[in-house]
């Protein structure tokens, strides 16, 4: 398995199901893509496909094929995707030519705002809503590109093995956001939310807390031990699960 | 039942934190210690089968400092004796007299010994066993069991883990507790190339159920062992002297080419020992092997003072009755809340889970409530009974674990 395409399945699964949060808790953002009503396909030769419909001021980010979407984004390889999410490459639209103000006008709006929230500073954290909007981000993207590195990097495999069945859940507490990963037989499904009858928890006590732990100002065992970091239930998939978050940055910066 | 807090183990953590990886490293990290807010960090004293925290709580020990304690904390001959080297002088320039002694004790202690090496820890002897192993065979690969620990070098760890390259256990094979037939497709799948299998007596992996060898086991792995001239080791650091004075291998009925002892070797003091066949004498001499601590004459005599006092006493055979007597009744008492606390592994040194709750947070939370109240149980790792353990001890953990029983019935119903 490829850098570039472990890195392309990061940034198609990982990296843009974040528009679902950013239209939804971001004025602005939710403002501009109130009306809009279309569809994106991404589609990789050798690599992944993923989709994003805009419908009724909701975003939806999906795997795989959407039907008859308005536009299709071909990229010739996972390498030529991931060169467009470094912001150094421009995909081939395959259909939707009539769309291409959508796509160079609007769209780039969304994608630069969330490249905003993704590159945080020491100033900007310093902005509540800043800091919710990029913890948010953050602990979503960490539990989707673990799913991927759980199924596609060798090091992630041989942790992913060591998973029994069950809900690994993340929460930043009390109020939220949560998501929560499922191991079951191999499988590896990623839900926003709070999970029922989670076999492991790892609660991340307060926003700030949250922001230094994902974004590894903090380690843990000194977090958990300082109760900045609460975990319970079977705690060897927290650890393995540790392991897999670890490989996030030899993919994303 | 007071319930205890620990704000002097909190502020020495916030400034172990600002100058030591971690705060607490390694085993002794608070993080497994669920919820870690009902945990003493620091300790300050100990005395027979209790511990005295910081903040001046008292405890009922059943980790025993993870295994080392075995006779009580400060027993008195096991310090007498170590006492005695420290004052005329323990780390001097030459070997001390009592490491003569102590091998020699050793030798005739255990069957299978034909001679004995110090170290410091369990690690250390672990890996020199292997370096012998690959010296007297000229492999390379170490067939080992997966979820077993054996310390801390990069051959030891799983893959994945931080600082360990694929290199580091490229030699090695893994398979699973008690599948002889796994370890016979290992050794053909590798014609003459395996050097050593290294495995606990039984299965005492973290945060699952503890295995005892399944009939046979063993003694088809020594005589397969024997066949293809594989090494076979033993890891006796957790297990030894708490199943049986001649090494665990006596008490499952058979024949390893080296035994690595540590933790309940000398009650708490510093060493640990490879003891191995006289087939092999001559491949440990060759290997090169040492540390700047290993000839301290002090631990030296605490092991033998500790070995004595254990063979005087048949300590393994009081554990495993105390660990009975103690386990039964929390049982019982689990029962009679409608929870099922499963035991496995040897009662000297058991690991308990409450099925009811699969993933464990109903056990987690028992185990705090019971150490917050006195009696110190962790809910990853197998516990340690000591000999220092009393009937009063056994019957104060009883109600302790009574009180937490009803705390996290109310909780969880």
């Amino acid at each position: 398995m490829s850098i570039d395409l472990i890195k392309a399945n990061l940034n198609l699964y990982a990296v843009i199901q974040n528009l679902e949060d950013l239209v939804t808790y971001d004025r602005e953002m939710a403002e501009m893509a109130r009306d809009w009503n279309i569809s994106i396909q991404f589609s990789v030769a050798g690599g992944p496909r993923a989709h994003i419909i805009f419908k009724d001021g909701k975003c939806t980010v999906g795997r795989g094929k959407c039907k008859s979407p308005s536009i299709i984004l071909f990229f010739t390889s996972p390498a030529h995707l991931n060169r467009m999410f470094d912001g150094k490459g421009n995909p081939i639209p395959l259909r939707g030519f009539t769309k291409i103000g959508f796509l160079t006008k609007k769209f780039p709006k969304l994608t630069e705002k969330l490249e905003y929230y993704l590159k945080p500073t020491d100033e900007l954290l310093k902005d509540k809503k800043y800091l919710e909007m990029n913890t948010r981000f953050t602990i979503n993207t960490a539990a989707f590109a673990a799913r991927e590195l759980a199924l596609l990097d060798p090091v992630g495999k041989m942790a992913a093995s060591h998973m029994i069945n069950g809900k690994v859940q993340f929460k930043i507490y009390p109020d939220g956001p949560g998501v929560y990963i499922d191991f079951n037989d191999g499988d590896i499904t990623v839900t926003k939310g709070d999970a029922t009858k989670p076999m492991a928890i790892m609660n991340l006590m307060g926003i700030k807390t949250a922001n230094d732990f994902l974004n590894g100002k903090m380690d843990a065992f000194t977090a958990i031990a300082a109760g900045d970091v609460v975990i319970k239930g079977q705690t060897s998939m927290l650890d393995n699960l540790s392991l897999i978050l670890d490989l996030i940055p030899k993919y994303l910066s | 039942m007071k319930t205890y807090s620990y704000k002097n183990s909190q502020n020495l953590f916030k400034r172990a934190a600002k100058v030591i990886p971690c705060g607490i490293y390694g085993h002794f990290s608070p993080a497994p210690l669920i919820p870690a807010a009902h945990y003493p960090f620091f300790a300050a004293s100990g005395r027979g089968s209790h511990f005295k925290d910081v903040d001046g709580n008292d405890f009922i020990d059943y980790m025993c400092a993870y295994g080392p304690m075995v006779l009580g904390y400060n027993h008195p001959k096991v310090e007498a004796a170590a006492a005695k080297y420290q004052k005329s002088g323990s780390c001097l320039m030459g070997a001390s007299s009592v490491m003569v002694e102590l091998a020699e004790y050793l030798v005739d202690l255990i069957p299978v010994a034909d001679w004995a090496f110090f170290a410091k820890n369990g690690g250390d002897v672990t890996n020199y066993a292997v370096m012998i192993a690959r010296s007297a065979t000229g492999r390379k690969k170490v067939v080992m069991v997966g979820g077993g620990y054996h310390g801390v070098s990069p051959w030891m760890q799983a893959p994945g883990h931080h600082g360990i390259i694929e290199e580091d256990y490229r030699n090695i094979v893994r398979i699973n507790w008690n599948r002889y037939e796994e370890f016979e497709r290992a050794v053909n799948e590798n014609p003459g190339q395996i050097a050593a299998f290294i495995a606990t007596p039984y299965h005492h992996p973290t945060f699952v159920d503890n295995e005892l060898p399944a009939d046979g086991y063993w003694q088809k792995v020594q005589a397969l062992c024997n066949r293809e001239g594989i090494v076979l080791i033993i890891d006796d650091v957790r297990c030894g002297f708490r199943l049986s004075m001649g090494g665990s291998c006596e008490y499952f009925g058979f024949k390893p080419d080296l035994i690595c002892f540590c933790k309940a070797i000398a009650n708490g003091h510093p060493i640990s020992a490879l003891v191995g066949t006289g087939a092999l004498k001559g491949e440990a001499a060759r290997v090169f092997f040492t540390g700047s601590y290993w000839y301290q004459a002090a631990p030296m005599a605490a092991s033998l003072a500790c070995l004595k006092e254990m063979k005087r006493i048949n300590a393994p055979k009081i554990m495993l009755e105390k660990g009975k007597k103690l386990l039964d009744g929390l049982v019982k008492i689990a029962a009679g809340y409608g929870y099922n606390l499963k035991v496995s592994g040897a009662a000297s040194m058991p690991y308990l889970r409450i099925t009811d709750d699969e993933s464990l947070m109903l056990h987690q939370d028992w185990c705090g409530e019971c150490t917050r109240r006195g009696a110190f149980f962790t809910s990853h790792h197998n516990w340690f009974i000591s000999t220092a353990h009393t009937d009063a001890d056994i019957k104060r953990t009883w109600a302790i674990a009574d009180e937490a029983f009803k705390v996290v019935k109310k909780k969880y119903s």
